[in-house]
């Protein structure tokens, strides 16, 4: 074999070793970076990439995709000094293949372990109860403070989130009855203003309706008074024409009506059921002096026109000989 | 075997040409597909004019060598031909559109929300509120002007 076959040979060798070492294929979603003499020189991005075979070398390859790390579980005391356990997930991003490979050593491990550290401080100014229920403000603080720490990485923190928080047993159990005796608390104090309120309304109703009473007391103590007038007023004028009657008549005539009426009293004493003793006044006796004026009355009656008692009742101001009501005073109820 | 390998001649460049290409398209890599070209291109010349089997190799290897200039001049005018430009480029999604300043910026540095996350702006210093155009991208920092 002459030099020339062998030269030949080694030749095309040497070509396909160097095209294979100069032609770089990046993948979508890689960025390479690109080392010369183990110094860093450019980024290849996605596709077909020729690189100076020999001098140059692939240094790192970068996923230039969104990713996701779990943050492991840790204690976290509170500022209350409950302690927690707590894990999460941290998504990021690299912008930056050559400050991602040579700024940091192990990019992955820097950020778990920054996050970490984070949620402890974060967590840490916050009592527990806070911690709970302020998950939102959690990971937006957490987001700012370690976006910002991982920005010489040419990396960006799109989003950190806690997945759990875990406080110990007992403690659960604790705010398990804790939120029990609030709601026994709750419910107790709505049924006793359920019945203060039930309360007020009956005692209202009872003042109002007493306030109702009065009034128709009132009103009726003035239709009263109203009436009394009304009858004091009648019997006034009843009087005056008793007297009128009697000024233009006999004044025995008066005789009539008040022995009338007190024999009418007297008689309603008698037929009383359970009146069998009846106490009469000293006064009775001078009933008989009444009697006796009618019978003067009537002596003068019939002297003056024995023929007709028609004729004398017709008289003004005198009494018919027959009973009967009073023609001028009508009866009254008082 | 070797006798059949020479009877064949200048057809092997042809076989081995094409085997090169077939093997490109199994296993990507884009340099077995010129190196298949140049096979072919040996096997054509061979052909036509009579050359030693060692020529045959040198001119094989300059013609490999030769198709990376060449297909670096056919692929530049563009190099980024793709249905979605900004495939792992968020960043450059964003030059020329305009957010709200969530922060204000403060000695070049200030938050705009975008999406549900928050971005730290560099730019002229701007109070809370103002509507902010991202001018410039530079990995994950933003640079940003009033709009």
């Amino acid at each position: 074999m002459s030099g020339f076959d062998i030269f030949a040979i080694v030749l095309v060798l040497l070509v396909i070793v160097t095209l294979i070492a100069g032609v770089k294929t990046v993948p979508q979603g890689y960025d390479w970076t690109i080392e010369r003499f183990g110094k860093y020189t450019q980024t290849l991005s996605p596709g077909l990439n020729l690189i100076v075979p020999y001098f140059d070398r692939v240094g790192r390859k970068i996923n230039m995709m969104e990713q996701v790390i779990d943050i492991p579980e840790q204690e976290v005391i509170t500022k209350d000094n409950a302690t927690v356990t707590v894990d999460g997930v941290a998504f990021f991003q690299v912008f930056d293949a050559a400050k991602a490979s040579y700024e940091v050593a192990n990019l992955t491990q820097a950020i778990t372990v920054l996050t970490m550290t984070n949620i402890r401080s974060v967590m840490g100014s916050m009592d527990l109860d806070q911690v709970l229920s302020h998950r939102d403000e959690i990971n937006e603080r957490l987001l700012r403070v370690v976006d910002a720490a991982v920005s010489p990485w040419g990396v960006k923190v799109n989003r950190i989130e806690i997945k759990d928080i875990v406080p110990p047993a007992d403690l659960v159990e604790a705010m398990g009855r804790q939120m029990k005796a609030e709601r026994v608390k709750r419910a107790d104090i709505l049924s006793a203003e359920g019945q203060r309120q039930s309360e007020i309304l009956r005692a209202e109703g009872a003042k109002q309706g007493q306030i109702l009473q009065a009034e128709g007391r009132r009103e009726a103590a003035f239709r009263d008074a109203e009436a009394r007038e009304r009858l004091a007023e009648a019997e006034a004028k009843a009087t005056t024409a008793v007297s009128e009657a009697i000024a233009k008549g006999d004044v025995a005539a008066l005789n009539y009506f008040i022995a009338d009426k007190y024999i009418k009293a007297f008689g309603q004493f008698a037929d009383a059921p359970n009146q069998k003793i009846i106490m009469l006044p000293m006064e009775a006796m001078s009933l008989l002096g009444s009697l006796a004026g009618i019978g003067e009355i009537a002596k003068a009656t019939f002297g003056e026109s024995a023929a007709s008692a028609a004729a004398a009742a017709r008289r003004p101001g005198s009494v018919p000989p027959t009973g009967g009501t009073p023609p001028t005073v009508p009866p009254r109820q008082g | 075997m070797t006798d059949m390998f020479i009877s064949l001649g200048t057809w092997n460049w042809l076989i081995f040409g094409f085997i090169l290409m077939a093997l490109e398209v199994l296993a990507p890599g884009v340099f077995l597909f010129w190196l298949g070209l140049a096979a072919l291109l040996v096997g054509l010349i061979s052909f036509g004019v009579a050359v030693s089997w060692q020529i045959q190799l040198v001119m094989f290897a300059l013609f490999a060598a030769a198709a990376v200039p060449v297909w670096r001049r056919l692929a530049r005018p563009k190099p980024d031909a793709s249905a979605s430009p900004f495939l792992n480029k968020r960043t450059e999604a964003l030059l020329g559109r305009e957010f709200t300043l969530e922060k204000p910026i403060i000695d070049g540095n200030g938050t705009v929300r975008i999406g549900d996350t928050v971005w730290r702006v560099a730019g002229p210093d701007t109070p809370a509120g103002t509507k902010v155009k991202v001018v410039q991208v530079d990995g994950a920092n933003l640079t940003v002007a009033a709009a």
